[in-house]
């Protein structure tokens, strides 16, 4: 019989031992990010009850901060912004798998196709807004590559002061930084793939469409899906492009820049939280929403058909009792 | 493999944690300077009780006093003085000690030394408050509460008005403490020569004249009539400072009238006010008189541009005028003008004073009376201030040839905010956000953006401020006086 230790015992012990090692080295990490993230967190979620600035007096007023931002104009509406991101992220991520799929196989070149498609990925966010600015002005770089496939400049459409279009360009620049590195992590998801089963999908005479629906694609589900998560919250806070761009200006002003906007110039600090801690939650649902959707998508890859996990448990049962009643 | 994951945890945090010191300093100065010249004003009060009996009579120090000293009294006077400034290009191209060379030969016995600090305005606060920086110093911000425990009163505001301009911005209780060694004034930048071109002759005295001129230039060059330098943000809330002064000719207005103000942006009716600076700027994009591509503009560039004759005007204060100068083989085609907006028949100009001499409340009489004597001599006889380009502090004085268009305009430099009011147009700008002379850019942007698209006429522009402000003076209980 295990003879009952005393604390003593128990802290000198190989087990106690183990663990004040581990909580020594937890707990420093643990207590910065408790100071740098949930205690600033904390304190942001108070401000958004408060009428205040940085300086001075502030004022308790309830809801009234959550209820700005969806009364004003400019709040909540900034947020259909996103939807234009959105949309880019969906182009960057079927391009990025694309890519990801034709470079994984032996391509002439291979590497030097990923460096040059990652490397947009290693520039500053800051650098590329300068980049493009000049890109996009009148008569610039993109005009002139425009101009050298025979476009005419009367016909080209201003890009970034059309208010029709000039969202479109800054999602550009987003989908032209990121895909390269979408496409490395897809890349590198792909390689785990065992070589075997498309050999075997050979043999089975499967074509290369057919390999990657079915083997590619089920066997990087969890990398494809963080990548969507992470494309959908980035663009619900996309904020380089515009800020750097145009400043948040000419329709531009998401979300994020309404809210530097906000909480820096105007100094509504109150107000700022609010739309901090309701951008956070409209985070957690897509995030929810998209975590579910993906269950559902790829539920019959990894699992069987429900229904046919149903016949077959319904026939052993009819076979067990047959058996029991013989 | 767990040694590792902890490993990188444990380095992330502590790039976390340099972080996190990296940010802290930017909220530190202005925390440690408060506390600073705290303890320095409850030094300074226990030693000296000399502070409270100058703040009382000043002319009794002394008997020294800016408009009495004669300086043809002191010439065989001796001393040795120390001046601290912020022009460290003016240190170092030797100009500064020519001048004081220019200074010895009036004042042989004088000796004075130069020190110029870079990183001006935070240093020179420090340094205030240690007490042993010399004899006069260009005043940085101070509480003018405080002014009377570092600096020695020069002169009472009316005697010193009577003779220069600017000098209020460091008075205090009708005590002048500072003198300006150069002053700015606000008007617009043009290309004499797209002027020229157009057959411009006479220079705009009204928004409409202005208006049609800016159409002669578009029907009559290829220069851009008006460079609005939309994508830089800044540059268009340089068109805030000439509400005010400029457009209604009253210099209590920006800071003690605004705030009290109904509609500030409703249309007087007479080409006057707010609501006729924005209208210029409306009417030019509503009739293609600005940069095809506004979202693409160039600050860098646009200096070059305008000193070549590609721009015919751009809005920006005097300060930009040397830069604009610099920036191209065609420094003569650059101009100077004032706002074009009559008020009654008068060109108003705003303009204030830049950095101001102070002299050291704490100095020995002999080095106080050697330092009276120096900044009288700097600001009446250096040239100083004209070489630099500012419009003269003393009055009636000669302005450089960029201020030859302000002759006959009334040049005037906005009043302090009431006593007790001082932080009410502060909160009215964050409670409106319309940051008026606040860093309020993306209002005008958005005047650009209505007019150049057609999205919203400009009277409902100015009816949304005016509403803004409005809800604003409710939400803060300030009272609607005018």
């Amino acid at each position: 019989m295990k003879k009952k230790r005393t604390f003593g015992e128990w802290a000198r012990s190989r087990d106690g031992q183990k663990l004040f090692v581990i909580m020594a080295f937890m707990i420093i990490p643990l207590v910065l990010l408790f100071v740098f993230t949930y205690l600033p967190f904390g304190e942001m979620f108070g401000y958004s009850f408060y009428n205040m600035k940085y300086t001075g007096a502030r004022k308790f007023v309830g809801l009234k901060n959550y209820a700005k931002v969806f009364q004003r104009d400019d709040c909540f509406k900034a947020l259909k912004l996103s939807f234009y991101y959105m949309a880019g992220s969906v182009v960057q991520l079927v391009l990025a798998l694309y890519l990801a799929t034709v470079l994984s196989f032996r391509v002439k070149g291979g590497g030097l196709f990923k460096g040059l498609m990652f490397f947009p990925y290693l520039i500053n966010g800051i650098a590329i807004g300068f980049i493009f600015k000049f890109f996009y002005t009148r008569g610039f770089v993109f005009d002139s590559v425009l101009q050298w496939c025979g476009f005419e400049l009367d016909n080209l459409p201003y890009w970034l002061k059309d208010q029709s279009i000039n969202n479109w360009s800054l999602v550009g620049t987003s989908v032209w930084r990121y895909f390269g590195q979408n496409m490395v992590l897809f890349i590198g998801a792909i390689m785990s793939v065992d070589n075997d089963l498309y050999e075997a999908a050979m043999l089975d005479g499967a074509n290369k469409a057919q390999q990657f629906m079915y083997i590619i694609l089920p066997s990087i589900k969890t990398i494809i899906t963080l990548n969507v998560i992470l494309s959908i919250t980035g663009s619900l806070s996309a904020f380089e492009p515009p800020y750097v761009i145009t400043s948040g200006a000419n329709g531009t002003g998401t979300y994020f820049v309404v809210m530097h906007e906000i909480a820096h110039t105007q100094q509504k600090v109150g107000l700022a939280s609010a739309m901090a801690i309701v951008l956070l939650a409209i985070i957690l649902t897509a995030t929810g929403l998209q975590k579910l959707f993906f269950k559902y998508v790829f539920r019959s890859a990894e699992d069987e058909d429900i229904n046919a996990t149903k016949k077959r448990e319904k026939r052993l049962a009819r076979m067990n009792r047959a058996k029991a009643r013989s | 493999m767990k040694k590792k994951i902890l490993s990188v945890i444990l380095a992330s945090a502590m790039v976390v944690s340099l972080a996190a010191c990296g940010s802290t300093p930017e909220t530190t100065p202005a925390a440690s300077t408060d506390a600073t010249t705290e303890t320095a004003a409850d030094e300074s009060a226990t030693d000296t009780a000399a502070a409270d009996t100058e703040e009382a009579a000043p002319a009794q120090t002394g008997d020294l006093s800016y408009t009495t000293l004669n300086l043809d009294d002191y010439k065989d006077f001796s001393a040795s003085i120390k001046y601290i400034h912020h022009k460290t290009d003016r240190e170092e191209d030797g100009t500064m000690a020519a001048m004081i060379a220019e200074f010895n030969k009036e004042f042989p016995n004088i000796t004075v030394t130069t020190e110029a600090v870079t990183d001006y305005a935070e240093d020179s606060l420090l340094r205030l408050t240690t007490g042993d920086w010399g004899d006069i110093m260009h005043i940085p911000a101070v509480d003018k509460s405080d002014l009377a425990t570092y600096f020695m009163p020069l002169d009472t505001l009316d005697n010193l008005s009577q003779s220069l301009n600017f000098v209020s911005s460091w008075s205090y209780d009708g005590v002048c403490y500072g003198i300006p060694y150069m002053a700015n004034a606000q008007g617009l930048l043009y290309n004499k020569k797209v002027f020229a071109d157009a057959g411009i002759t006479t220079l705009p005295k009204t928004a409409d004249e202005f208006l049609d001129d800016l159409q002669l230039i578009k029907d009559n060059t290829d220069a851009i009539p008006l460079y609005t330098n939309y994508a830089a943000g800044w540059t268009m809330g340089a068109w805030d400072a000439y509400v005010g002064i400029v457009s209604n000719g009253d210099d209590t207005y920006m800071n003690q009238k605004l705030v009290h103000t109904a509609e500030p942006f409703a249309d007087p009716g007479d080409g006057s006010g707010a609501y006729n600076v924005y209208r210029i700027l409306y009417d030019a994009c509503a009739r293609g008189l600005i940069e095809d591509d506004y979202t693409t503009t160039d600050w860098e560039g646009c200096k070059g541009m305008l000193n070549r004759g590609e721009i015919g005007t751009m809005v920006l204060g005097s300060w930009a005028f040397a830069q604009m100068q610099e920036a191209g083989d065609t420094p003569e085609n650059v101009g100077y003008m004032p706002f074009p907006i009559t008020v009654g028949g008068v060109q108003y100009v705003a303009a204030g004073g830049d950095y101001n001499y102070g002299i050291n409340a704490n100095a020995s009489d002999e080095n106080k009376t050697a330092a009276l004597i120096f900044v009288k001599w700097m600001t009446e006889k250096s040239d100083w201030c004209y070489n630099e380009g500012g419009y003269t502090v003393v009055k009636g004085g000669k302005n450089p040839d960029m201020y030859a268009a302000f002759d006959g305009c009334t040049v005037m430099s906005d009043q302090d905010a009431l006593p007790g009011e001082a932080d009410f147009l502060n909160q009215m700008n964050a409670e409106s956000e319309l940051s008026i002379n606040a860093g309020g850019n993306d209002k005008v942007q958005k005047i650009v953006e209505a007019g150049a698209t057609g999205s919203q006429d400009f009277a409902s522009i100015m009816d949304e401020w005016n509403q803004k402000w409005a809800d604003a003076q409710e939400e803060l209980g300030i009272e609607v006086l005018y």
